[in-house]
C-alpha cells in the first residue's frame, strides 16, 4: 500500500505543480462560459436596430408595420434572451420598419430601396438591412408570396419576424373581409403563451428546462475536457517511463497492479482536485448569478447546481477510470507518444459517440437511442449524466448504468493491467492485435 | 558460503534468439561478482530476469533462498543499463521516491540520501532536475537510488558507463566499503580490466551460455603461471615470432605473451633484452582479457573487429 501511495503522490505533484494545470483550472470555465454566451451576446448586438423597409403593394398594411416597428420580439423559449433574464428584452432584437406604400410597378418602386441595401458606405441612418415586398395580391392571390430581401441569406431571425407580422395582418384582413368586425379581429388573433413546465418524479413541478439544456453542454464538457486531459498524461507518463527506463526500477519494485493503481489514482485525484476548483468557482458564479437574478426577479439558477454535484462526481470517475484504461493500454503498446496517439485516437473516437448525439440526446432523453447509449457502459458517463441532468430517468436506470460501468471498468482493468504488464517492457515494434490477445492469454 | 542469488538451468527466448540459454551460477554473500560478457552477450537479460522485470521461459531463480518470493524485491537495489530515472523529476525527490517504492520510509531515507549526495558532490543541485545533469553525474544519483534503501543486493548493470576516471575510482571504492559492510554485488561489465579490479567471482557469458564461472584467482590460477607481462621501449614486434610462444598481444609499449607448457620464460628476457629496452618483466596468470579472448575464440573475432589493435580495454 505504501509503493501506491508512493506512487500516487509522485503523479499527483507532477500534474499538480504544472503551471498548465492551474491555467487550465481557471480558464477553461470562463473560456466554456463563453463559448455559450458569447454567440447570444453577438447575436443580441447584430439584431438590434435594424433598419427595413417595407413596399406594400396593397397599401393596407401600414397599422401592423407601424405597431411593430421599434419593438423587440415577444418572448420564446430557448431564445438567447432567456439566458440575460427579462430586463433587456424589450429593446433587444428590435426592427425599425419604414412603410412604403406602393401604387405603381413594385419592381420599379423597389431600385432606390435597393441601392441603400447593397451600398456598403451609406451613411448611417440611410443603410438598410432589409426590403420587403409586398405584391398587390398579396390578401387574394394563393400563389402569391412576399420577399424579404437581405445581405445575409441567414437572418432567419428577421425573416420569420416579418412573416409574423405580415401573416396576422393578412389574416385580419381575410376575417375582416369575411364579415368578421375589426374590433373583434384582435381578441381572435391574440397568441397563447406556452410555458414550459417540467414535472419531477415527486410531482413537484419545475421550470427553467431550457437553461439545463445550456448547462448539460457546459457540464459535459466539464465532464468530459479533464477525463481526456488525465486519460492522455497517463499515457504520456507511461511511454516516457518507458523510454526512461524508469519502468524497470518501477517493476522491479511493485506489481504492475500496483504501479497502474497508482498512476490512474494520482491522476483522478489530480482531476478531482481540478473539478473541486471548478465547483468553488461555480458555486461563487452561481451566488453571485443568484444575487444578481433574483434582483432581475428570476431564479431559474438556483434550480440546477447542487442536484447536478453528485452525479458530475460518480460520472466523473467511472468516465475518467474508462479512459484512463484506455490510454494505459495505448501507452503500454507503443513507443513514443506520436504513435500512442494514433493508437488511441480511433478508439477516443469512438467513446465520443454521445457526445456528437448530444444534441439528440439532451432535446429526447427517455427516446430508446438515448436509454440504450446510457446503458451501454462505456457511453454511460456521457449519456446518462446528460440525462439526469434535462429530465428524470428511472433510478433503477441509473443505477443498472453504474453497476454495468463499474464491472466493465473492473474488467478493463484486468485487461490493461495484463497488456501493461507484457507491453511496458517491449520496446520493440507495436504489437498487432494477434498479439495483444496473445499477451491477454498468457500474461 | 550461503548464495544470495542462485540461477538453475535459466532460459530465455526473444522471437528466435535465445538470449539467455541454460545458465546456472551463484552469487555468494558479501561478495562482489562479476557478469561479463561481450555487447549482446545476455548479460542485461539475465540480471532483468534477477529483478523479476522478466520472467524466465524454463529454470529457476533463488533469491535469498526462495524462490518466487515477492518481498525479496524490497532486498534488492537496481541500476539498470542506461538511465532509470524520470527526466523531468528534482534529484533529492526522485531519490526518496524510490527509496519509498522499496518500501522505505521517506523520513528514514533522507538523512542517508543527504549523506549520499554530499559524498557524490551533488548535495548543491538537489533541487535540480535530472536532465539538467551531465552523464555522469546522472549515473551517481542513480547508483543512490540503488543503494539508498538499504539492500542486501545490488544489482548493477554497467555501473562505470559514462563515468570519467576520478569518478570510476570513486564508484570502485564506494561498492568495495558496501561490500565489507556485507552486502552482495551483482555487476555485469564488458570491461575485463574493471572486473578484474573488483570481482571476488566471476561469470562469464558468451552467447547466451555460461563459459567460465568461479572465483576470479582460482580461474585465473587454473590457466596457469605461464604468461610474461612485458613492458618496454622499442619496437616489440618481433616477440610475436620468438620460439614457445602461444599467444602473443602486443601493443606500442607492452606485451602479454602466452608461453608453451615446456617454455623458459628465461629464455624469453634472453631474447628480448638486445632488441628492445625492457621495463617490467612478470611472470604471471593471464590476464582476464586473454582468458576471455582465449574461451570465446575472440582471437579471430577481435582481429576480424580491430585489425592491429589490443587495446589495454578490448571493449569486447
Amino acid at each position: 500500500m505504501r509503493k501506491v501511495f508512493a506512487v500516487i503522490k509522485r503523479e499527483y505533484l507532477q500534474v499538480v505543480r504544472k503551471k498548465s494545470f492551474w491555467i487550465l483550472s481557471i480558464l477553461m470555465p470562463v473560456f466554456l462560459l463563453g463559448l455559450m454566451l458569447g454567440p447570444a451576446l453577438l447575436m443580441r448586438r447584430g439584431l438590434s436596430g435594424k433598419r427595413v423597409v417595407v413596399l406594400d403593394g396593397t397599401g393596407r398594411l401600414r397599422a401592423a408595420f407601424e405597431t411593430a416597428s421599434g419593438t423587440g420580439l415577444t418572448p420564446k423559449m430557448g431564445d438567447s434572451q432567456a439566458v440575460f433574464g427579462s430586463r433587456s428584452r424589450r429593446n433587444a432584437l428590435s426592427i425599425d420598419f419604414e412603410y412604403v406604400p406602393v401604387d405603381g410597378d413594385l419592381t420599379e418602386a423597389r431600385a432606390p430601396h435597393f441601392e441603400r441595401l447593397s451600398k456598403r458606405r451609406a451613411p448611417k441612418g440611410e443603410r438598410l438591412d432589409g426590403v420587403v415586398l409586398i405584391p398587390r395580391d398579396a390578401f387574394e392571390g394563393a400563389e402569391s408570396k412576399v420577399t424579404l430581401y437581405t445581405r445575409s441569406a441567414a437572418d432567419f431571425v428577421t425573416q420569420e419576424r416579418i412573416a409574423r407580422i405580415v401573416n396576422q395582418a393578412v389574416t385580419k384582413e381575410r376575417l375582416v373581409a369575411r364579415g368578421i368586425a375589426a374590433a373583434d379581429t384582435e381578441a381572435l388573433l391574440a397568441r397563447v403563451p406556452v410555458d414550459s413546465v417540467q414535472v419531477t418524479r415527486g410531482g413537484r413541478e419545475r421550470k427553467g428546462g431550457e437553461l439545463n439544456f445550456l448547462a448539460a453542454f457546459v457540464f459535459g464538457a466539464l465532464l468530459l475536457i479533464p477525463m481526456f486531459a488525465y486519460g492522455q498524461e497517463i499515457m504520456r507518463g507511461i511511454v516516457q517511463e518507458k523510454t526512461d527506463r524508469v519502468v524497470e526500477i518501477l517493476i522491479s519494485s511493485m506489481s504492475p497492479m500496483e504501479l497502474l493503481s497508482g498512476k490512474i489514482l494520482g491522476l483522478a485525484a489530480a482531476g478531482l482536485t481540478q473539478v473541486a476548483i471548478w465547483l468553488v468557482m461555480g458555486g461563487a458564479a452561481a451566488t453571485f448569478a443568484g444575487t444578481a437574478a433574483a434582483a432581475a426577479g428570476a431564479s431559474q439558477l438556483g434550480s440546477l447546481d447542487a442536484r447536478i454535484v453528485p452525479y458530475f462526481l460518480i460520472f466523473y470517475v467511472l468516465g475518467y477510470l474508462t479512459y484512463a484504461s484506455v490510454y494505459a493500454i495505448g501507452g503500454s503498446v507503443t513507443n513514443s507518444e506520436k504513435e500512442a496517439q494514433q493508437f488511441v485516437a480511433p478508439i477516443m473516437f469512438f467513446l465520443l459517440i454521445p457526445w456528437f448525439l448530444a444534441t439528440v440526446i439532451l432535446q429526447s432523453p427517455e427516446s430508446p437511442m438515448a436509454v440504450t447509449l446510457s446503458l451501454i457502459p462505456i457511453f454511460t458517463p456521457v449519456t446518462m449524466f446528460m440525462r439526469v441532468i434535462v429530465s428524470e430517468p428511472p433510478l433503477w436506470e441509473v443505477a443498472l448504468s453504474i453497476v454495468l460501468s463499474i464491472a466493465t471498468i473492473y474488467g478493463m482493468f484486468w485487461m490493461t493491467a495484463k497488456i501493461f504488464r507484457t507491453g511496458i517492457l517491449s520496446y520493440g515494434k507495436r504489437p498487432t492485435i494477434p498479439e495483444l490477445w496473445r499477451w491477454l492469454r498468457v500474461a | 558460503m550461503d548464495a544470495v542469488v542462485t540461477l538453475r538451468n535459466v532460459t530465455k527466448s526473444f522471437a528466435s534468439v535465445r538470449a539467455v540459454d541454460d545458465v546456472s551460477f551463484a552469487v555468494r554473500k558479501g561478495t562482489i561478482t562479476g557478469l561479463l560478457g561481450r555487447n549482446g552477450a545476455g548479460k542485461t537479460t539475465t540480471l532483468r530476469m534477477i529483478n523479476r522485470v522478466f520472467l524466465p521461459d524454463s529454470g529457476t531463480i533463488e533469491l535469498f533462498g526462495s524462490v518466487n518470493d515477492a518481498s525479496a524485491r524490497d532486498r534488492i537495489g537496481y541500476l539498470p543499463e542506461e538511465r532509470g530515472l524520470y527526466r523531468k523529476m528534482k534529484i533529492l525527490e526522485q531519490l526518496l521516491f524510490f527509496a519509498e517504492i522499496k518500501a522505505r520510509r521517506p523520513a528514514d531515507a533522507r538523512a542517508e540520501a543527504e549523506s549520499w549526495l554530499k559524498r557524490l558532490e551533488l548535495w548543491d543541485k538537489r533541487d535540480a532536475k535530472l536532465e539538467e545533469l551531465s552523464k555522469g553525474n546522472q549515473q551517481k544519483v542513480q547508483l543512490i537510488g540503488a543503494m539508498l534503501h538499504g539492500p542486501e543486493l545490488l544489482i548493477l548493470d554497467e555501473p562505470m558507463s559514462g563515468l570519467d576516471p576520478v569518478n570510476v575510482v570513486l564508484i570502485r571504492r564506494i561498492l568495495r566499503e558496501q561490500r565489507d559492510a556485507g552486502r552482495t554485488i551483482l555487476l555485469s561489465t564488458h570491461m575485463m580490466g574493471e572486473a578484474e579490479k573488483m570481482a571476488d567471482d566471476i561469470v562469464l557469458i558468451h552467447e547466451g551460455k555460461v563459459v567460465l564461472y568461479g572465483e576470479l584467482a582460482g580461474v585465473r590460477a587454473s590457466f596457469g603461471r605461464n604468461t610474461v607481462h612485458l613492458a618496454f621501449d622499442g619496437d616489440g614486434a618481433f616477440l610475436e615470432k620468438l620460439p614457445g610462444i602461444t599467444h602473443a598481444s602486443i601493443t606500442n609499449n607492452a606485451a602479454e605473451l602466452r608461453l608453451d607448457a615446456g617454455a623458459d620464460p628465461q629464455g624469453i628476457l634472453e631474447a628480448a633484452t638486445p632488441r628492445i629496452r625492457i621495463r617490467r618483466f612478470e611472470v604471471a596468470a593471464p590476464s582476464l582479457e586473454e582468458i576471455f579472448l582465449d574461451r570465446v575464440g575472440g582471437d579471430t573475432l577481435a582481429a576480424r573487429l580491430a585489425p592491429d589493435e589490443g587495446e589495454e580495454e578490448v571493449p569486447l
